[in-house]
């Protein structure tokens, strides 16, 4: 390794690449992406450097609160047999703070927040599409992090474990508020990480620069793609699961307790179809941050780009197909057994596809030794070893005995630390200079990372053994007879390289902010558009944004402005009058050529209220006020239309027009047409998953049960269900109708449209509400009437959200908003409509249908 | 070597499967992690020479979309070796699915076993046995064991006999085991079950045929008669203090059912869950405070004095 003749990084052995336009108004633009100033300025902020920097320094905080002093303390106690450091309580508590922390509140955030911060500059737009969203997604993850750790204030902390299986975490076994605060808490931060989801779906599919299609788009950004979808479809069952688990402690409706119906193992098939996308969730930003630092530190394109894409997507699917990998033990049949066996082992195909991918890439590469090169190289051989007994525990028979012992926790430490802390600790030391203009050591890199990966290893191999010793995971002491104490002596004595490796980690980031070598623009000689920009970026990201004929621009272009005389004059248009107001680029999914520009929407204090209106919907119900959380769900309706306020265009219709004239690309400076569709295409997927994770719940406890509806009760009236379900039919049909006839310039046949639609589903709701306040079972005597309330009460939240949203359009339809040519809100409320009678349909016809068919 | 409890020792045919499983695992695993590394210092020594042939390189290589250079690589590292892999894996985990699915025969011996926050109930159905924390059965011999629970999710694990199978309160579990030889087998609830997850240790303990039957008859006796007058105070301690309530002693009229049943305590090796050896001294420590040695369990502070406690050891050490 000899730093002399190969080089650290900084400028060695590359031509410097193109660079930025930053001509024309850069100041001005600057200025006008910037967040306000002042206290009350930061708190409407909505720029994404800002909001991804608080996402991920958050993320960093909560790990440093909780997630870091735990494991110490439980290394301590678990040194020498019998010990007691700790009490049997304090030591569940700290595990389970440790696993709800890491899983919940510590690599999503950092994740998401990063991809935030870094994909607009690096996909060459100037902003997400929704900032306001992720200021948003920002105060609920920090709102539903404080209020979980609250509970540490009130001496309730959680203790059931990061799983919080029923029925141990139902009243009966954890009978204070402890469990509420695990519950609320992270219900609270997983609409944060839903929120974040949405806005990178869409800002990587639809703001990239003209010409990156999606086969030119950075492994990075399809990681990215990949992990949000799979957010969004593994923690909607998770909000699911919480809100039945947080119905049944507070409402006492049993889902899951076994004397009224319900069933102890449907939470843990809602919680692992959450939980093991989960862990992938957190894998795949970790392959994408390799595959952009790999190629660049040895100088080489990756090797086999599309199959690396196929791989992420694989992985993407794949995932959701094993779930019950960890349910070996529960006693399910063993046909489902092997079937989720070889779904487990079929995910090692695409990641040797990944692993192989990154070694041909060094091979055919020029090494240059770096501390993020060395983290990669870690990451890599700890990688496959978790990787291996990953296949290993996916061997049913072998899994019985591994299953939660000191083998798995092992295994996923390898997983965690090695394929994700590491290409985290790569990510940072490969991106710092870009955000703050500085390099970070090398020589207190190298040293972490020596003894971050000796201690890793030294503290997590061990585990494997005394695991396979029959050491149980989750106990705060165990007898000397057994003989595990060495072994657990090794790992806790690993720690004391791990807590410097930290330290100094920590340290040199404190060093360099302030004292590291001026890193210049591209400090790596690296190929992806985020490199040509200014460190750190300017405040609007690209003045003139680039056009992209490649897949490494920094490498093959040496212009990054040039490109079909059309599109030139589009993106210099970018920076100059008319377009001087917050405009960005929206591209063709696929093809990337511009297809419109719009306004995105500047700092707004009402993603805050929203976020405060939806944290207090949650501390409402754990402080058992339940008109509280009808208050705090009214603030949210009313800051969330106060969000959406259309602000008064920058441009009149006919400077649009000229301006389409001239370039050939619609302006939308009232708003964009295409986003909000993405986005109510989004929020109707969101719901659905919703909806379909009840139906789950509903069928799973209907074959738990022989006798349903349960003895003594009156199948409901079909009737009711026909003549409600018509009625809100006929409401969506109705909008559907306002939309047509807005569409013909027809505002009365709009307003018309709206309200008949409001009332005829106004009436369906209020009959079906009277049916269920009539009906001859309660929500809390067995689990039908569990079910039959919440997805009927479901089914009525999304008619009235369609209601609300119908009238709110109708107050800007009286004022003249909307014409043929403005009619994007008008579009999306007709969808929404749509799907909420779709929903409807199918949640009342299983409740009123299925009791017959028996 | 001190392994009391594992997997790497089998002592049963089913772990015996899941060792063979295992050790074509850590082979293959061990050549695949292996072939891996010597992968990553070859491909590193190479990327570090040619950084060092030509230090100023600014080429980067034609892109290569569809990987066709690297296509062995790919086709062969990143997929073909997995994909061989875990055929291999998969077809040695389905031979041992169904080598260790193996039910038992429709004679063999029956064991009820509960688990309860945080101790094992263990019923022999047939005879009206009923013990704790120790599942006695005759080597040699498939036992069936039907795990249930009478709380939260438990898991029953005694690694050198079997896999672990949970213990549900809504269904009934069925796990065979079979020890080969005569010894004891400790195990432990491996299903995280609140507060003392910790101590709720249970043992197999196998006999020959013969000796099994002699314990069953033994244990399906009633109590045996206090031998002193500390004993016979003992006794009369059960009835008047609250222990009757949850304890069950067969022969008197002491028929709680929330604990432990105490007809043949002291034949058992350990109390509290496994958390102390039976013995007059634990027995001492556990009556005068239980919290002090398993805190959080169900059972209450007797609040005895120094010489009802005496009395009672007294007594529950003669519970042969």
């Amino acid at each position: 390794m000899s730093d002399q003749r190969t080089g650290t990084g900084a400028g060695d052995g590359t031509a410097p690449g193109p660079a930025a336009s930053t001509a024309g108004g850069h100041e001005e633009l600057d200025a006008l992406w910037d967040d306000p100033p002042g206290l009350w300025g930061r708190l409407r902020a909505v720029q994404n450097d800002k909001v991804g920097t608080r996402l991920v320094l958050t993320g960093f905080f909560f790990l440093l609160l909780g997630g870091t002093v735990d494991s110490f303390v439980m290394r301590l106690q678990l040194a020498r047999p019998e010990q007691d450091i700790v009490s049997p309580q304090l030591y569940n508590e700290m595990f389970t703070n440790h696993g709800s922390v890491t899983m919940f509140l510590v690599i999503l955030p950092i994740f998401e927040g990063f991809a935030i911060l870094l994909l607009p500059t690096m996909l060459g737009s100037r902003e997400m599409p929704f900032p306001r969203l992720g200021a948003f997604s920002y105060w609920t993850f920090l709102f539903g992090g404080l209020l979980y750790y609250s509970a540490t204030l009130f001496q309730l902390v959680p203790d059931a474990g990061w799983f919080a299986y029923t029925p141990l975490s139902l009243n009966e076994f954890s009978p204070d508020l402890a469990l509420d605060f695990w519950v609320l808490g992270l219900g609270v931060a997983e609409v944060g990480a839903i929120a974040a989801a949405v806005e990178i779906i869409i800002g990587i599919l639809k703001m990239r620069a003209p010409g990156m299609t999606l086969t030119r788009m950075p492994l990075y950004a399809w990681a990215m793609l990949v992990t949000a979808f799979m957010i969004l479809f593994a923690f909607t069952p998770l909000i699911v699961g919480s809100l039945l688990l947080e119905l049944e402690r507070g409402f006492h409706m049993p889902f899951f307790d076994p004397d009224r119906g319900g069933s102890s193992l449907l939470w843990q098939h809602l919680f692992w179809i959450f939980g093991h996308p989960e862990v992938y969730i957190q894998f795949l930003p970790a392959t994408g941050v390799v595959s952009m630092v790999l190629p660049v530190m040895v100088r080489r394109r990756i090797a086999g780009y599309t199959w690396m894409v196929a791989a992420l997507v694989a992985i993407g699917f794949l995932s959701f197909g094993l779930w019950a990998h960890h349910m070996f033990t529960v006693g399910l049949p063993g046909v489902v057994l092997a079937f989720f066996a070889a779904a487990s082992m079929v995910i090692a195909i695409p990641a040797g596809v990944q692993i192989f991918s990154w070694l041909a890439t060094i091979w055919n590469g020029r090494v240059r030794w770096n501390t993020a090169f060395l983290f990669v190289v870690g990451f890599l051989v700890i990688f496959v070893a978790g990787g291996i007994t990953g296949v290993m525990v996916a061997a049913v028979p072998f899994d019985q005995q591994a299953h939660d012992s000191y083998f798995v926790v092992a295994h996923l430490h390898y997983v965690l630390i090695g394929g994700v802390a590491f290409p985290m600790f790569a990510g940072v030391h490969y991106w710092f200079p870009k955000f703050t203009g500085r390099l970070m050591d090398e020589r207190l890199g190298r040293l972490s990372f020596w003894l971050l990966f000796l201690g890793v290893n030294v503290t997590f191999f061990p585990m494997h053994i005394v695991g396979l010793l029959g050491m149980p995971r989750r106990v705060y002491t165990y007898p000397e007879e057994y003989g595990w104490g060495v072994y657990n002596l090794i790992s806790s004595l690993g720690l004391l390289l791990i807590i410097p490796g930290l330290g100094l980690f920590v340290l040199n980031l404190a060093w360099s902010l302030r004292r590291g070598e001026e890193a210049g623009n591209d400090p790596w000689g690296a190929d992806t558009l985020e490199w040509a920009t200014t460190s750190p970026p300017a405040q609007h990201g690209w003045t003139v944004p680039p056009i992209v004929h490649s897949r490494h621009p920094l490498w093959d272009q040496d212009d990054l402005h040039r490109g079909e005389p059309q599109v030139e004059r589009l993106v210099h248009a970018l920076a100059e009058w008319p377009l001087r107001w917050r405009a960005a680029l929206v591209i063709g999914t696929g093809d990337a050529r511009p297809v419109e520009i719009f306004r995105v929407s500047g700092p707004s204090i009402w993603p805050l209220a929203t976020a405060l209106g939806v944290v207090g919907i949650f501390a409402s119900e754990l402080l058992k006020l339940r008109w509280g959380i009808v208050a705090s769900a009214v603030v949210v309706v009313v800051c969330a239309l106060a969000w959406n306020r259309p602000d008064p265009p920058p441009m009149t219709r006919d400077e649009e027009l000229d301006f389409e004239r001239t370039h050939g690309v619609p302006v939308r400076a009232y708003g964009s047409l295409v986003v909000p569709r993405w986005g109510m295409g989004l929020a109707i997927l969101f719901a659905s998953i919703f909806f379909g994770s009840l139906l789950l719940g509903y069928f799973y406890l209907r074959l738990e049960n022989p006798v349903w509806p349960p003895e003594g009760v009156v199948e409901p009236s079909l009737l009711v269900a026909g003549i409600s379900t018509l009625l809100v039919v006929a409401g969506a049909g109705s909008v559907y109708g306002g939309l047509r006839a807005i569409r013909e310039d027809d505002t009365g046949g709009l307003l018309r449209g709206l309200l008949a639609g409001t009332a005829a589903a106004a009436v369906g709701g209020a009959i079906l509400v009277v049916d269920l306040l009539g009906l001859d079972f309660g929500s809390t005597d067995h689990s039908y009437g569990a079910i039959f309330h919440t997805l009927a009460s479901a089914s009525l939240v999304v008619v009235l959200f369609a209601c609300i949203m119908a009238c709110s359009t109708a107050v800007y339809a009286a004022k003249g908003h909307y014409h043929a040519y403005r009619l994007s809100p008008v579009d999306n409320v007709s969808r929404f409509w749509i799907a909420a009678a779709v929903l409807w349909v199918l949640s009342i016809g299983t409740l009123y249908l299925s009791p017959y068919l028996t | 070597m001190v392994l009391l409890a594992s997997a790497l020792d089998p002592a049963g045919p089913a772990a015996r499967d899941i060792d063979d499983l295992w050790r074509l695992l850590l082979w293959f695993g061990s050549a695949v992690m292996v072939l891996v590394a010597v992968l990553l210092v070859v491909a590193l020594r190479r990327g570090h020479r040619r950084a060092l042939a030509e230090p100023d390189a600014t080429e980067t290589g034609p892109d290569d979309p569809q990987g066709t250079g690297v296509r062995p690589w790919l086709a062969g590292g990143g997929v073909a070796l997995p994909a061989v892999g875990v055929v291999v894996v998969l077809v040695a985990t389905i031979f041992a699915m169904r080598a260790t699915a193996d039910a038992a025969p429709d004679d063999a011996l029956v064991v009820d076993v509960t688990g309860h926050q945080w101790w094992w109930e263990v019923e022999y159905p047939d005879t009206g046995v009923v013990t704790a924390n120790e599942v006695h059965v005759p080597a040699g011999e498939p036992v069936t064991l039907v795990l249930r629970s009478s709380d939260v999710i438990h898991s029953f694990w005694v690694p050198e006999l079997a896999g672990k199978l949970d213990a549900l309160p809504d269904h009934a579990n069925r796990l065979v085991i079979e020890a080969d030889e005569p010894g004891a087998y400790d195990g432990a609830c491996a299903e995280f079950c609140g507060l003392q997850h910790a101590n709720m240790a249970i043992t197999v303990v196998a006999h020959e045929p013969a000796d099994f039957e002699a314990w069953l008859a033994e244990q399906a006796q009633p109590a045996v008669e206090p031998s002193s007058a500390a004993a016979e105070e003992g006794l009369e301690l059960v009835r008047a203090a609250d222990c009757a309530r949850c304890h069950t002693v067969r022969g008197t009229d002491a028929d709680g059912e929330r604990g432990p049943d105490l007809t043949h305590l002291a034949s058992r090796r350990r109390i509290a869950g496994g958390a102390l050896r039976l013995d007059a001294d634990s027995l001492t420590r556990w009556l005068r405070d239980p919290h002090e040695v398993k805190e959080g369990t169900s059972m209450p502070d007797p609040e005895l004095s120094d010489a009802e406690v005496e009395a009672l050891v007294a007594y529950l050490e003669g519970l042969r």
